[in-house]
């Protein structure tokens, strides 16, 4: 009898039933949203990869003015994130809705309106003109559009990661006699670097691969997301890949050393 | 060092006591007790004294919440660190106060990797290095396991008591106040008593500090007859003879309450004051003690413990027992403490 239960399989290793169709059905997904960048490598003609006039400046541009547009985005956005989640009161409600505005507007109306508010006939921008500052079609011009452009996304990470400190801790550091600005630096920041590493990671992709607004406000100086689309329309689908290959290479680098940082500290 | 704190929100307390080397304030979940170590702290809106009116950082005290709130993303001496002014000292400072706590060869652990009670050493340590004058506890049996508790508790109220530091520490954990050198207990926004832990143990001054302190039988009764041999009072089925009090006169309305522990078994046939005979109507182990629920003329709680077992030979689950509470053990509770405490458990006559 006890050779027979030794041999029954009791013990066999349930199996979930359909474990393969997980991994398929996320393989299938991945590989449709990587396979246009795939064909990027095909379409490329490695052969004869050269810019097109212009192409120089147009990569220089959107660098120079895409980490102004970051620095001015981290610089008015950490407070006002910050703000948004440690101060509770009746109908903050109101103040996330009137926050989603901007990231809910497409980007083509919200560069409407930045002309029609910052424009040379509105009078923001007739006021501004009147002390040299002109918003449209200016250096100056185009980082604002950058900046409403990635201001928004930059807010919502932002907020979320501060939300993510225990409010505890932070207490804790007041009564160890840290300053509230002792506590933002030695506690909040380290503790929510994750999600700020993502802010700042979305706010640079947003800067740099703005379009909409950017077209409307600062047609020039052209970044590369214009230069593109110029590109197609006079020259035509072979100019547009070199200057596609350095936009990926200009614009990953920075999110993926963030990304990765991030998670190697995240493992104490 | 006497602590007078008034709240209005998000609960309203006045609450007044006196601290003394390691001071327990007893109170059950949502009568405030956290709240009241957060306003002493400064994290809440509060007036009272010491401290009153100063912002959070230049309060001098050492505030140890539930958990104990290390910084994740600090090893363990820097965390003990984290208050000390940075200089060529720091590390030595941190790792002087690991040593005292006896945690010297885990300061290089960030806190994920530490045990309950290795937590709350290095938050203790943490909070010394601030120098405080008061240490604030807040429930500090709640992270440590059950096993190595009183062990961990008995050292870290020792190493309190050498630093010569006041600490209040609030629990529900009637245990830890049996450890203290003086307790209070928090009940509807007011300290209801206060005193060493025997007194209050032994005198609870109303039926909901009773139920605090481990009472399981507080009842409504009237005074019958009050002498200066003793006290008798009477509910509708029974009369109990306890120990004289100067307060007590006939007709008062009082509340009764008698330790589990306290009622004893008898022989059949005994008989006297205190003396029941009492349906079992719930029987069941308790670890090694035995756990009875009785009805009758008094629906009883009783606890034996291994020891007393025997007296009442076999137990029949469905028969009826003998029992006896002697006078001293049945503890009067005066009128206006009856009325603040509804018996929640236990017998009712």
């Amino acid at each position: 009898m006890s050779t027979l239960v030794k041999t029954l399989p009791i013990a066999q290793p349930a199996r979930l039933p359909r474990a393969w169709l997980p991994p398929l059905l996320g393989g299938a997904v991945l590989a449709f949203l990587l396979a246009p960048f795939a064909a990027l490598v095909f379409a490329t003609h490695w052969q004869d990869l050269h810019f097109a006039p212009g192409d120089g400046t147009a990569i220089s541009v959107s660098l120079l003015y895409s980490l102004l547009s970051l620095a001015l985005v981290m610089l008015l956005g950490t407070p006002l994130a910050w703000w948004l989640a440690h101060y509770h009161y009746r109908g903050k409600w109101l103040l996330d809705a009137l926050l989603l505005l901007p990231l809910l507007t497409p980007p083509l109306a919200m560069g409407i309106l930045l002309s029609s508010f910052y424009g040379p006939y509105a009078p923001v921008g007739g006021f501004l003109q009147h002390y040299g500052v002109i918003l449209s079609n200016s250096p100056p011009a185009f980082v604002l559009a950058q900046v409403y452009g990635a201001l928004p996304y930059f807010v919502v990470a932002t907020r979320a990661a501060f939300e993510g400190v225990p409010e505890e801790l932070e207490q804790i550091s007041l009564t160890l006699g840290k300053t509230p600005w002792q506590t933002f630096w030695r506690v909040s920041l380290p503790l929510s670097q994750l999600g700020l590493a993502a802010g700042v990671a979305l706010a640079w992709v947003r800067a740099l691969g703005e379009f909409g607004i950017v077209l409307i406000v600062a047609y020039f100086p052209q970044g590369i997301p214009v230069k593109l689309w110029v590109n197609l329309q006079d020259i035509g689908l072979s100019a547009v890949y070199p200057l596609l290959w350095v936009f990926f290479l200009v614009a990953v680098p920075l999110p993926l050393w963030l990304g990765l940082r991030s998670r190697r500290q995240a493992l104490f | 060092m006497e602590i007078h704190y008034r709240l209005e929100r998000p609960i309203v307390m006045d609450v007044r006591l006196q601290v003394e080397g390691f001071t327990v304030l007893l109170g059950l979940s949502g009568e405030g007790k956290s709240t009241l170590l957060k306003a002493i702290a400064g994290l809440l809106p509060a007036s009272g004294t010491p401290f009153g009116g100063l912002p959070v950082q230049q309060r001098p005290i050492g505030y140890l919440p539930q958990g104990y709130g290390l910084f994740p993303h600090l090893r363990a001496w820097e965390n003990v660190a984290f208050p000390l002014l940075p200089g060529a000292g720091r590390r030595r400072e941190a790792m002087d106060l690991l040593a005292r706590v006896g945690l010297a060869d885990w300061a290089d652990r960030y806190p994920a990797t530490l045990s309950g009670g290795q937590r709350q050493r290095v938050a203790l340590a943490r909070a010394l290095a601030r120098r405080p004058q008061l240490l604030l506890l807040d429930e500090p049996t709640s992270a440590l396991d059950m096993a190595t508790r009183d062990e961990i508790l008995e050292d870290l109220i020792a190493e309190m008591r050498q630093l010569q530091i006041p600490v209040l520490a609030v629990t529900h954990d009637p245990h830890l106040a049996t450890m203290a050198d003086r307790m209070a207990v928090l009940a509807g926004g007011a300290i209801a008593q206060e005193g060493t832990p025997r007194e209050v143990f032994a005198e609870p001054a109303d039926g909901a500090v009773a139920r605090l302190v481990g009472f399981r039988n507080i009842f409504p009764a009237t005074v019958a007859s009050a002498s200066s041999t003793g006290v008798w009072v009477s509910g509708p089925g029974r009369r109990l003879q306890t120990t004289p009090r100067p307060w007590a006169r006939p007709g008062m309305a009082v509340t009764v309450g008698i330790r589990s522990e306290e009622v004893e078994i008898q022989g059949v046939d005994a008989s006297g004051e205190n003396s029941l005979c009492l349906q079992v109507a719930h029987l069941r182990d308790e670890g090694l003690a035995l756990r009875l629920k009785l009805r009758g003329a008094l629906s009883l709680d009783v606890l034996l413990p291994r020891l007393r077992q025997r007296d009442g030979g076999t137990i029949d689950p469905s028969g009826s027992l003998q029992v006896h509470v002697a006078p001293e053990h049945v503890h009067l509770f005066p009128p206006q403490g009856a009325a603040d405490s509804q018996p929640r458990e236990g017998g009712r006559f």
